[in-house]
């Protein structure tokens, strides 16, 4: 997942990481690392990489006037539409799941130019039909103001394109490996037949290598648990 | 105060006094407003402060923030300093001590979370605190033995291994 998220990031950009996310984090550093230096790297609660110094206050300021051109967000659901649950799953005021609450992501999935939304488990409980709570709907009306939105979802099966048009999410590649019945019955809704599905190539041995080095001693910094564990594979 | 982005989620059905107006300078764009948000007290916890209440904070927190918009302002700190100290205390925000009600001097006055460049997380005690919050029982043992027993903080951290 951490190559495919380097894929997307482009040399020169501003691109920033939420909380939580140390997937995105070792991807954008990976793809900060080789193919795009120049690009500027913003990551939550990293020593080296917090440009600001009046709190998230600043940050937010700064994505509102469209500072970012990628960020990364997730839902404790996400449906074929590319709306968002960060609220509860069932009855808000008796829910089945807690979330964590939407916080920022009503503005940033419009205000980023592009959203990657990721997510380690690709279950159907995660990608639905319909989130219950839409947090941060995937498109918007057209007088809503709204430079950004979703661009792609990646998850450990697939990545999904956005497409604007239809408002909907399309396979747009597979993990190798991944047929598509495991797929579709790993996925809460009814995918899109887009005919041809490209297999996502396996990371090098040189993004392998830099991962377990540089990027994994950087992501410590933020993530110490997640560098222990996840780069011993 | 209007708050970018939103308008069509639903936070419009979930939050009554969040609205959505016609932007004043664009009235053909609906745009969501919120009440600020005032809070009767703060608790926060800075790296060092001096008798006046003037603070040293984290720059990645939003504590200043926090304090401006709270009636009532207690702040702990690891250190009392005096004010040239504070400017050479280490990196950071300054808040300034008109914000602030009362402040304290407690060290490790953030356990079990982190002080940036004192001290990390306590991961043991969140994971025991965490386990602790499942049932009504196992907390109410929690907050015996960490928050109602102790006499003071250094009872408390006493009782860290």
């Amino acid at each position: 997942m951490a190559t495919v998220i380097a894929r997307e990031v482009r040399d020169g950009e501003t691109v920033a990481v939420g909380t939580l996310a140390p997937v995105p984090a070792s991807g954008v550093l990976l793809a900060h690392f080789t193919h795009a230096p120049r690009a500027r790297v913003v990551l939550l609660n990293h020593p080296d990489y917090w440009p600001f110094r009046q709190g998230s206050k600043e940050f937010y300021d700064f994505a509102q006037r469209g500072g970012f051109d990628l960020f990364f967000l997730s839902g404790g659901q996400i449906d074929r539409h590319g709306n968002l649950n960060l609220i509860a799953v069932g009855d808000v005021e008796r829910p089945r799941v807690r979330l964590p609450g939407g916080a920022g992501s009503a503005m940033l999935y419009y205000l980023a130019r592009r959203v990657i939304v990721f997510r380690t488990e690709h279950s159907p409980r995660i990608f639905v039909e319909r989130v219950d709570h839409v947090a941060s709907p995937g498109s918007s009306p057209p007088e809503v103001a709204r430079p950004g939105g979703p661009w792609k979802v990646v998850t450990p099966l697939c990545v999904f394109r956005f497409d604007r048009e239809r408002k909907a999410l399309v396979v747009e590649s597979v993990h190798p490996g991944v047929t598509r019945e495991e797929l579709a019955r790993r996925t809460g809704f009814a995918l899109d037949d887009v005919g041809s599905v490209e297999v996502i190539p396996e990371p090098t041995s040189g993004e392998l290598h830099l991962l377990r080095t540089r990027v994994r001693e950087a992501v410590a910094k933020t993530y110490p648990q997640f560098a222990e564990t996840a780069f011993t594979r | 105060m209007a708050v970018p982005g939103h308008v069509g989620s639903d936070y419009e059905r979930l939050r009554p006094e969040f609205k959505v107006i016609p932007n004043p300078y664009d009235p053909a764009q609906p745009v969501m407003i919120v009440p600020a948000i005032r809070c009767d007290a703060a608790l926060i916890h800075a790296l060092a402060a001096t008798p006046d209440g003037t603070l040293l904070l984290d720059h990645m927190e939003d504590d200043a923030l926090l304090a401006q918009a709270s009636r009532v302002v207690i702040a702990s700190a690891e250190r009392i300093v005096t004010r040239d100290e504070l400017g050479r205390a280490g990196e950071g925000v300054v808040l300034e001590g008109i914000h602030v009600t009362a402040v304290v001097e407690l060290p490790r006055g953030a356990h079990p979370t982190f002080v940036r460049g004192l001290y990390a997380v306590d991961a043991a005690h969140l994971s025991e605190y965490v386990v602790a919050a499942r049932d009504d029982e196992a907390f109410r043992d929690y907050l015996a033995r960490y928050v109602h027993g102790p006499k003071d903080h250094a009872a408390y951290l006493a009782l860290l291994t």
